[in-house]
This record gives structure tokens, C-alpha cells and sequence, in this order.
């Protein structure tokens, strides 16, 4: 009866250590990528800039000591494939952070995050619907979402020249529709006047119609939405040949230097809206930091695109929630995280974005830079612009 | 080597299950099937479910395609119907899930009546440029259509549920993909040993001697679409309830290519090579996908390489197996029956 008493006694005593060692389960995150299909562009990239910021907050110490674990998978950009990496991701490493490669995936996995995985969750997405904490609190985006970033080009517009006339003009997607609605309400609002709404087919080239159609309303600015490079290279274009006067504007995506390539001579005609600064912006703390460290770790690389500074500063926060929701009650969990991300308030990313305040699990600050064709850069022209 | 095998009449020729051995080894196969949930995770268990909604709509095209000879790159589009049908229902009119499963297979069987309606006067290439309009008409549809499908934003949809039950994870959604599968399966294995499965076969092979002998074309072409969108829209329902939404570009013409691919790997004019094909076209990625993951542990590095390859080697494969075998993977099974009927004797 003593032995029995004894064995019973160690088996609780023994729980108490094995429960501490469970709640110190090693900070975790998993991310599916696009590293095959059309937005391979951006997942290798984003990729990297997950890997160099788990390798950096590793060498200064981890989360209290304990590495971070960083796995990923390949989606392909199909939603299926992507879910499916998903959920393999999730079996194998009981992740606290994910992050996805899609809008599409997104959607789909939002309803299942929220009520079985509770994990704190990210994706290559600006999508409003992954920035609604009140539906899903577990969702967030590191960028202000589509439907900001029009907003700030149409503020910019309104206070250059108020009562302008606006075409927008946008893919026949998910991507290239989601802030169409919200946009109409917001050139009411500032004023503006929206003369007409063009579409076509991603990466497509023949958009002579639309060109003419532009030049016909008068539009004075075009609001590019869901293409990466064509057609806006060819509406630029051929808006010369055609002798339309429109400036041309364009979201996140497509403020990137292979637009600028594109357009040679002609990138002064492309403004754009992105959230971060820019690799060859040397005098931001950040960017000299992610210069030093690729320079040291990939001497071949000589670029990093906008992605790559996405995933970068999405990562950031990733961390910064680990070390914030470790010291909490409970440890690492999905709803501490999220808890972690909301009290995130004027917190100093170095240059890369203003001090970061998670607003409606979205960051709506942008600001606005034009192309410029002799160095093949793009020069801010704007400050910061916070939306409201 | 199978002995004292001969059959008596006509009946017993046709079974589909000609021997205790095939029956034995399908039984284990069932009670597998049943086993498998209990010991799979969640990710096994998606894939799972998605091979199940790969073979029923396979079947279906191959019904239209390897069955009655009629090409069609339309079928995308006869599962977004589905989808859209079900889902629509379910939260728009209150239908329960169970009742808009069928409802949806009607949808898209009528919506592939109007689509097969040119099969009556063009055949091949041009029947298949034809059925093309489908999923453009259709896809248009899905997005513009903002009253009824919410265009680009898509619906949501509540988990299938009996009483207080939900079927809302992988586990409990496989029960029901399994039901329909086995139901698919067997209504097809059925359909193409009767008077219709054989009208079809006739339509595929020599339409002209089919009309001659009184198969009526019309008829037959008009309800081989008709079946093969039901199957479209069932596979379509299941696959969104299983997703819990739908948006439209769940439904992109590269989905009509996977189809195809998946009844010409595995065999057209076969209700196996259907399954066959659906199981290679979903899982050959799945595994190359993991393949390609954890070759970082064994060549860090190299990764960015590898992922991309894995395209070449999943395109590699297919190359490969049509070469060795043009009738697909259900004529290789066949071959490897055949081999052991005889063994240890070669004739």
C-alpha cells in the first residue's frame, strides 16, 4: 500500500514537469509559399525574408531562450494544394503561427482557423476580409489592405487636384475587384469624380479599347488594381501613341522595380502606393540592416523586392507577438498571440514603416513614390499617409 | 492462377465481381476504407476527400468523353454549378444540404442539356471549342452575377449537419464523400453494362452505324452530357460544403484540364481508370510536394531548386506512363490481372 502510495505520488510529481516542458513547446512557425506558379515572384522571396528574421531573432536569443522553429510547404498558388500544406504543416509541427500564400486560401481556411486551429495567422493577401478582427481575430495583415491603399492614392489625388477625373482599371479577379466598391464610395466622399471603370484580362495586351474609352471620359488619373506588370506597361504605352494625358497609379503589387524595367524611359509616368521602404533606400536603419545581412549571407543577391520586405516586417510582428504573448498567462497560444498583436502600438520597425499600431488587425499607412527612369527607382513623393 | 472458372449464362458473365477472390479482396478494401479515419490525420484525410470529389467528377467526364466519344472542356464550369446550385440553396432558401446535393446534380445536368445541344450537329475539335463556351459563359456568370453569387467576395457556407451533428471536419466529412463515391461508382459500373452504357459505347465507336442500327443519337448524346454534368455538379456540391465556400476562382479552366488529364491517365472508357486517374492526378503532387519539402534536411539549399522540378518530374510521369501504356493506368491493372489469372503458366 506504501509502494502503491509512493508510486502514485512520483506519477503526479512527474506531471508537473512533463506540463512545464509541454507549455515550453518551442515557439513555432509554419508557412505555406508559392514557390511554383504565377506568384512564385513573391514567395521565394518572402520565403527568404521569413528564414532571416527567424535566423537573426535565433542569434540574439530566441524567444526567452527558446529558438524559434520555422517550416514551410509549397502551395503552387491552388488553393487546394495550399490547403492541403496547410494542414500538413499543422499535423506534423502543432504550429502557433501560419501563414498562407493567398486571398483564396484565406477565405477558405478563415472559418477553420477561428474555430479549430487558433492560430495566429498572416498570408500574402491585402484583402479586407483577412483584416477583420471582429469576425476573426485570429486573421491580421501586416500592410494596409487593398481598400486602404486606394484610399491613400485617391487622398494623394484629391489634395494634388481636387474634383479630378478617375478611371480605374482592374483585373477580372478576386484580387483585381476587391476594393472597386469601396473605392466609388471613397471618390464621393473626396470629392472626385469616377468618369469610367476598365477591365481586362491579367497580363493581357490588348487593351487598346480601354485606352481609348480613358482618353474619350478625360480622365485625368488611372488607378491600377490586380495586375503585377501587363497590361499597365502596355496602357502606358500606348496611352502616348494615343494621346492620353492621364497619370497613372497603380497598389502594392505592382510598385515594383520589373514594372520600372518595363517602362524604360517612361517610368516617370507610374506612381504607386506600398507600405514599406525600398531596398535601395540606405538611409532607412531597417533597410541598411536586411543590406548588411544579405550582403553577408547571400553575396549573389543584389535586390530585395517588396515581398520580400512584406514577409520581412509581417515576421517582425510574428516575433514581437511570441515575446509579448510568452510572458502571459498560459504561455504561446493562439489566443495569446492575438492578444500580443492588438496591444502592439507604436512599435519601432526601424525606418521600414512608421512606428507600427495594429489598427483593425491592418496596418493603413502607406505612401506614395513615382518611378524614375534614369536610376530605375522609385522616389518617394509623399509622406507617410495613415487612413482613418 | 484462377481454376474451375466458367460461367453458365449471360448473368453470371456480366457480374461485375466475377470471383470469390476479387469479392474477398474488395471486402478488405471496404473495411479499409472504413479503418482509414480512425488512423489518418487531418492532412491524410483532406487529400482523401478531395480524391473523392476528383472521382466523381471524373467519372462523369469520362461517362461523356471515354464512354460516348464526346469531348467536352467544359466540365469546370458543370461543377461550379453544382457548387453555386448548392450553395445558393443551402443559404439563400434555407435547403438542407442533403436535399441541395441532388438539386445541384439536376442543376448542372440541365445546364449541361443546353451545352450538349451542339453535339447533335459538330463532333471532335469543334464540339470541344463548343463546350469551351461553357466555361466562359459560366465563369462570366460566377462573377458578374453579384445578386445570387456574390461575385468575387463568394458565400459562405454552414457545414452539412443532422440534428445537432455537424460533418464540419475532415474526419466526419469523409463519411460522407465515401457514401457518394460508392454510390457514384456504382450507378456508373451499372450504367455502362446496360442498354444505355452500350448505346453509348456504339455513339463513341461509329456514330453513324449507331443511327443506322436505331440508337437514337439525339437521345443518347443529349443524356450522356446530362449524366456527366450530374456528376460535375455532384462532385462540385460536395467539394464547397467541404471548403465551406465558394468563390469563382474555385473554377478556372485549368480544373477542365485536370479532369482530362485525370480520365486520359487513367484510362478512358473506364469507370476504374476514372478512379485511377483522379487518385495519380491528386496524389502524385501531394507526395512530390512532400518529397521536395523535406529534401532541405538532406540537401539544405537545394530546396529552390527542387520545388520547381517537381513539376518537371509529375509532367515527366505522365509522359512516361502514356508511353509505356496509351490506355492509361486502368489497362496496367488490367495487364498485371491478367499476368496473375495464368501465373505461374505464361499461356
Amino acid at each position: 500500500m506504501k509502494k502503491l502510495g509512493l508510486f502514485i505520488l512520483s506519477f503526479i510529481l512527474c506531471l508537473g514537469p512533463f506540463s512545464i516542458a509541454m507549455a515550453q513547446k518551442s515557439p513555432t512557425i509554419c508557412a505555406v509559399h508559392p514557390f511554383t506558379g504565377r506568384f512564385a515572384f513573391a514567395g521565394i522571396e518572402g520565403s527568404a525574408a521569413m528564414q532571416d528574421v527567424v535566423d537573426m531573432a535565433n542569434e540574439a536569443g530566441g524567444i526567452n531562450g527558446k529558438k524559434i522553429q520555422y517550416y514551410w510547404g509549397d502551395g503552387e498558388y491552388k488553393d487546394d494544394v495550399g490547403i492541403a500544406a496547410f494542414k500538413r504543416l499543422y499535423a506534423q509541427y502543432n504550429p502557433q503561427i501560419m501563414f498562407g500564400q493567398s486571398t483564396g486560401m484565406t477565405k477558405a481556411l478563415g472559418p477553420e482557423i477561428k474555430a479549430r486551429y487558433k492560430v495566429l495567422y498572416s498570408a500574402y493577401t491585402m484583402t479586407s476580409e483577412a483584416a477583420n478582427p471582429k469576425e476573426n481575430p485570429y486573421l491580421f495583415i501586416a500592410a494596409p489592405t487593398y481598400t486602404e491603399q486606394f484610399g491613400v492614392l485617391l487622398k494623394y489625388i484629391a489634395k494634388e487636384k481636387p474634383g479630378a477625373n478617375i478611371a480605374f482599371f482592374y483585373s477580372d479577379t478576386e484580387f483585381g475587384r476587391e476594393p472597386i466598391v469601396a473605392g466609388r464610395e471613397m471618390c464621393k466622399k473626396m470629392g472626385l469624380n469616377l468618369v469610367t471603370e476598365e477591365v481586362s484580362q491579367v497580363g493581357g495586351v490588348d487593351i487598346t479599347t480601354q485606352v481609348l474609352d480613358m482618353k474619350a471620359k478625360k480622365a485625368d488619373y488611372c488607378i491600377f488594381q490586380g495586375f503585377v506588370s501587363n497590361p499597365i506597361a502596355a496602357v502606358i504605352k500606348q496611352s502616348k501613341d494615343y494621346g492620353l494625358n492621364a497619370k497613372f497609379m497603380g497598389t502594392f503589387w505592382s510598385t515594383e522595380l520589373q514594372l520600372l524595367k518595363e517602362l524604360g524611359p517612361l517610368a516617370e509616368e507610374y506612381t504607386g502606393v506600398t507600405a514599406y521602404s525600398f531596398y535601395f533606400q540606405e538611409d532607412v536603419p531597417m533597410v541598411k540592416k536586411i543590406r548588411e545581412w544579405t550582403q553577408k549571407k547571400y553575396p549573389k543577391v543584389e535586390y530585395r523586392s517588396q515581398s520580400y520586405m512584406e514577409n520581412y516586417l509581417t515576421t517582425l510582428l510574428f516575433v514581437e507577438c511570441f515575446k509579448r504573448a510568452d510572458k502571459m498567462v498560459g504561455g504561446i497560444t493562439g489566443d495569446n498571440l492575438t492578444k500580443a498583436l492588438q496591444s502592439i502600438k507604436n512599435f519601432d520597425v526601424g525606418g521600414l514603416m512608421p512606428p507600427v499600431s495594429i489598427k483593425s488587425n491592418s496596418i493603413p499607412v502607406g505612401r506614395v513614390y513615382r518611378g524614375n527612369s534614369k536610376t530605375v527607382r522609385f522616389d518617394p513623393i509623399s509622406d507617410w499617409i495613415r487612413m482613418e | 492462377m484462377r481454376c474451375g472458372d466458367y460461367k453458365e449464362n449471360y448473368i453470371k458473365d456480366e457480374e461485375i465481381f466475377q470471383s470469390r477472390f476479387v469479392k474477398f479482396w474488395l471486402s478488405l478494401f471496404f473495411i479499409f476504407l472504413i479503418v482509414f479515419p480512425f488512423i489518418a490525420n487531418a492532412h491524410m484525410l483532406y487529400v482523401s476527400n478531395i480524391i473523392g470529389f476528383a472521382v466523381i467528377g471524373a467519372i462523369g467526364l469520362n461517362l461523356l468523353t471515354g464512354f460516348t466519344g464526346q469531348i467536352s472542356l467544359g466540365h469546370a464550369a458543370f461543377v461550379g454549378v453544382g457548387a453555386y446550385t448548392s450553395a445558393i440553396l443551402i443559404t439563400r432558401y434555407g435547403i438542407s444540404f442533403w436535399l441541395s446535393i441532388p438539386l445541384a446534380g439536376l442543376a448542372s445536368a440541365l445546364a449541361g442539356l443546353v451545352i450538349g445541344i451542339p453535339s447533335l450537329r459538330v463532333k471532335g475539335l469543334y464540339l470541344c471549342i463548343a463546350t469551351l463556351a461553357a466555361q466562359f459563359i459560366f465563369g462570366f456568370i460566377f462573377v458578374h452575377w453579384e445578386s445570387m453569387t456574390k461575385g468575387i467576395t463568394g458565400i459562405h457556407i454552414p457545414p452539412p449537419q443532422i440534428g445537432g451533428f455537424q460533418f464540419s471536419t475532415e474526419k466526419e466529412f469523409y463519411w460522407l464523400t465515401l457514401i457518394f463515391v460508392v454510390l457514384g461508382v456504382g450507378y456508373a459500373r451499372n450504367l455502362v453494362r446496360s442498354k444505355m452504357g452500350r448505346a453509348f459505347v456504339a455513339i463513341r465507336d461509329r456514330d453513324l452505324a449507331a443511327e443506322i442500327m436505331g440508337i437514337d443519337l439525339f437521345r443518347y448524346k443529349l443524356t450522356a452530357f446530362a449524366i456527366s454534368s450530374f456528376y460535375a455538379g455532384v462532385s462540385g456540391a460536395l467539394w464547397v460544403s467541404f471548403l465551406k465556400v465558394v468563390t469563382p476562382d474555385h473554377f478556372p479552366f485549368t480544373l477542365c484540364i485536370q479532369y482530362l488529364a485525370m480520365v486520359i491517365v487513367g484510362g478512358l472508357g473506364s469507370v476504374l481508370g476514372s478512379i485511377f486517374g483522379a487518385i495519380f492526378m491528386t496524389l502524385i503532387p501531394e507526395v512530390l510536394n512532400v518529397l521536395a519539402e523535406n529534401a532541405k534536411n538532406y540537401m539544405p539549399g537545394m530546396e529552390q531548386l527542387l520545388i520547381p522540378f517537381k513539376d518537371v518530374v509529375f509532367g515527366f510521369l505522365i509522359v512516361s506512363f502514356l508511353i509505356f501504356e496509351p490506355r492509361g493506368l486502368a489497362e496496367i491493372w488490367n495487364r498485371i490481372k491478367k499476368f496473375f489469372t495464368l501465373w505461374p503458366f505464361s499461356y
